[in-house]
């Protein structure tokens, strides 16, 4: 054949290959082994140590965006008042530990009447970064409204979601990716004094 | 800030082939079952045509490097080994009867490229040409003029007219991804660059979060959304000036991401209030038209449809993310995607006909498309790792994604069959969240 005609037939079997290339659907049906993982959530004092609270300032005075700009932690330290709560993965509902913590934190800002707190919402590296951005806007509201239903008023609190983009923990693991999917709670205004 | 191209095509020097789809019905019985050859080609290091400077080797081998790298990742031809090239390229011809086509014959090579090039001052004019080896024939022959710099883009202005020869459409390969990276350390800032890791430009250096570059219609902007100022929204990077406009929320609530319509003149985006996403549509300066969806669950990631009246979307109002087609002139939303409980990301081809996006399989993702009319989805990548974030070639015949599969994420182009998986040239940290330019002058 000449050339051309055989240039052709080149571009033809690329064509082929495009429409013959179809995959057969894959298995997407199993259950999401994060799902049947242990509910308890590893909580700050599985983290002791890791932040110790200098007098009269703490890290969790300090957004995790903040944190991350000062080459820090974003782990929340065990001697902070207020405790991180923990979701399963692609969920934002709470179970029964994360509203246990949230009971606990609902006292806290009770007792310590001046203080507003940034609630954070996080996930684990999984996914697209933009549904994870949502993603974490649902858990921060999740752990607002509960606050709300305990009695802190409105106007004490807010959120803001960081989606996948500050994780506490950067392995490919589900022991670390639990840790990062948290609603995190930032005093951003009339620290305790106690 | 970018600088404007300055190449032009000088003169045409021959009528270029017939383009090949026109002869595609007649050769069907011949090839169906001999898939996987490639077209042979030989790209000749390019001939200083004017005084040998300390730069000229350099421009010799980095014209035809570029050009190699692009017919290889295209998948559509086999570039023959240069260390077999037989003639010199510095003391043989450039046009058709100054050479023997003869020593390419032997090699195999049904194609060639060869040309010269001329320096004078920081202006440079390359010639190149296609032959037919077989043939005898000389199929294109261009002439570009642009600064020495740039000389890669020269090159992949010929390798797509080359693509024109054989398909009818040009090649893809004077384009830009841009893409988020962390190279820079713990940040995430937004750069551009072409596909062969040159001409690398970043556009963010604030120290903090920086996601979803989109690009412009035009290829002059790109949208991306950032926490620069604490709060995330959107902010629109004009590439010739250099200049910005942020978007703010009037009623509050923070954009999470943008997309250009494929008109240029509005933008929809996601917006995050109270903790529910929902998509609404802007005019170029982040006012909002109207709110286009209305739900108390997730709604992100919209894409147009190429003629502008249907975004695909995804939201978790069936309990977990799926793709949706919104109609925007009906207001009606259909759902896209059944199999598979976590598919997102999507983005519609520029030939209208399917979507790509990321789906999990068990415990990985994947890149997969589907029909706008739904259907049984095709997996392109492997689930042996993660494939993520995908994104169309302008002509629809490629796909980009950033994948895990050599530790780190890293940007990969495809053809749109999962074909020819090749890895584009890395930054040294995680690059994601690709989007590839449109074609550029």
């Amino acid at each position: 054949m000449t050339p051309r005609f055989r240039m052709a037939c080149y571009m033809f079997m690329a064509g082929i290959t495009l429409i013959g290339g179809a995959c057969a659907p894959s298995a997407t049906g199993k259950p999401d082994p994060s799902a049947t993982a242990g509910s308890k959530s590893p909580g700050g004092d599985q983290r002791a140590g890791e932040g110790q609270r200098k007098t009269g300032e703490s890290d969790t005075d300090k957004s995790s965006l903040k944190q991350l700009q000062e080459g820090k932690s974003t782990a929340t330290p065990a001697s902070s008042p207020l405790k991180d709560v923990f979701f399963e993965f692609d969920r934002y509902d709470l179970t029964s530990d994360a509203r246990t913590t949230l009971r606990a934190n609902a006292d806290w800002m009770k007792s310590n009447s001046s203080t507003r707190v940034e609630i954070e919402g996080h996930c684990d590296e999984r996914g697209t970064n933009e549904y994870n951005l949502a993603l974490g806007a649902k858990r921060a509201q999740a752990a607002r409204e509960f606050l709300s239903t305990l009695g802190i008023p409105a106007d004490r609190l807010s959120t803001i979601s960081y989606g996948e983009e500050i994780p506490v923990c950067k392995e490919a693991s589900e022991s670390c990716w639990r840790q990062n999917r948290r609603a995190r709670f930032v005093i951003v205004q009339g620290r305790s004094t106690s | 800030m970018i600088l404007k191209l300055l190449f032009m095509v000088v003169f045409f020097l021959s009528q270029p082939w017939l383009a090949a789809s026109a002869e595609r019905p007649g050769v069907v019985g011949e090839i169906v079952g001999q898939g996987g050859q490639k077209f042979p080609v030989a790209v000749s290091p390019l001939k200083n045509l004017g005084a040998n400077t300390a730069d000229s080797p350099r421009l010799s081998t980095g014209i035809a490097d570029a050009m190699v790298h692009d017919l290889e990742l295209s998948g559509w031809f086999r570039v023959l080994d240069r260390s077999a090239y037989i003639e010199n390229p510095q003391s043989s011809g450039i046009t058709l009867g100054t050479f023997d086509l003869k020593d390419w014959a032997t090699l195999g090579a049904e194609g060639l490229v060869k040309g010269g090039f001329n320096v004078q001052g920081d202006e440079i004019t390359v010639e190149l040409r296609l032959f037919d080896v077989y043939q005898n024939k000389e199929r294109i022959g261009k002439r570009y003029t642009g600064r020495v710099r740039d000389f890669r883009r020269i090159a992949h202005k010929f390798v797509d007219e080359i693509i024109n020869q054989f398909t009818g459409i040009p090649g893809v390969f004077n384009t830009r991804i841009a893409y988020v990276s962390n190279s820079g350390g713990r940040f995430k800032e937004i750069y551009l660059s072409h596909l062969d890791g040159s001409e690398k430009f970043q556009v963010t250096d604030n120290h903090t979060i920086n996601l979803s570059p989109d690009w412009s219609p035009d290829g002059r902007s790109i949208l991306y959304s950032s926490f620069k100022d604490r709060s995330q929204t959107l902010f629109l990077f004009d590439l010739d000036s250099g200049r910005e406009v942020k978007f703010t929320p009037r009623g509050g609530g923070r954009y999470l991401g943008g997309k250009f319509s494929p008109d240029g003149q509005t933008i929809v985006a996601t917006l995050e209030s109270g903790g529910n996403t929902n998509l609404y549509l802007l005019d170029r300066s982040g006012n909002v038209i109207r709110r286009l969806t209305d739900n108390p669950g997730i709604e992100v990631s919209p894409s147009w449809s190429p003629d502008g009246k249907q975004i695909v979307f995804v939201s978790d109002r069936s309990g977990s993310p799926q793709l949706y087609i919104l109609d925007l002139q009906g207001g009606k939303t259909r759902r896209l995607t059944y199999s598979g409980n976590y598919n997102t990301s999507p983005e519609w081809s520029p030939k209208g006909d399917r979507v790509v996006y990321t789906g999990r399989v068990g415990s990985r993702f994947a890149v997969f498309t589907i029909s706008v009319d739904g259907g049984e989805p095709r997996k392109l990548t492997s689930e042996s790792s993660d494939s993520e974030d995908p994104t169309w070639s302008p002509d629809g015949r490629f796909v980009a994604f950033s994948s895990n599969r050599a530790g780190r994420y890293h940007l990969y182009v495809m053809q749109a069959s999962g074909d020819n998986q090749r890895r584009l040239t890395g930054s040294g940290g995680d690059d994601t969240k690709p989007s590839w330019s449109p074609r550029l002058n």
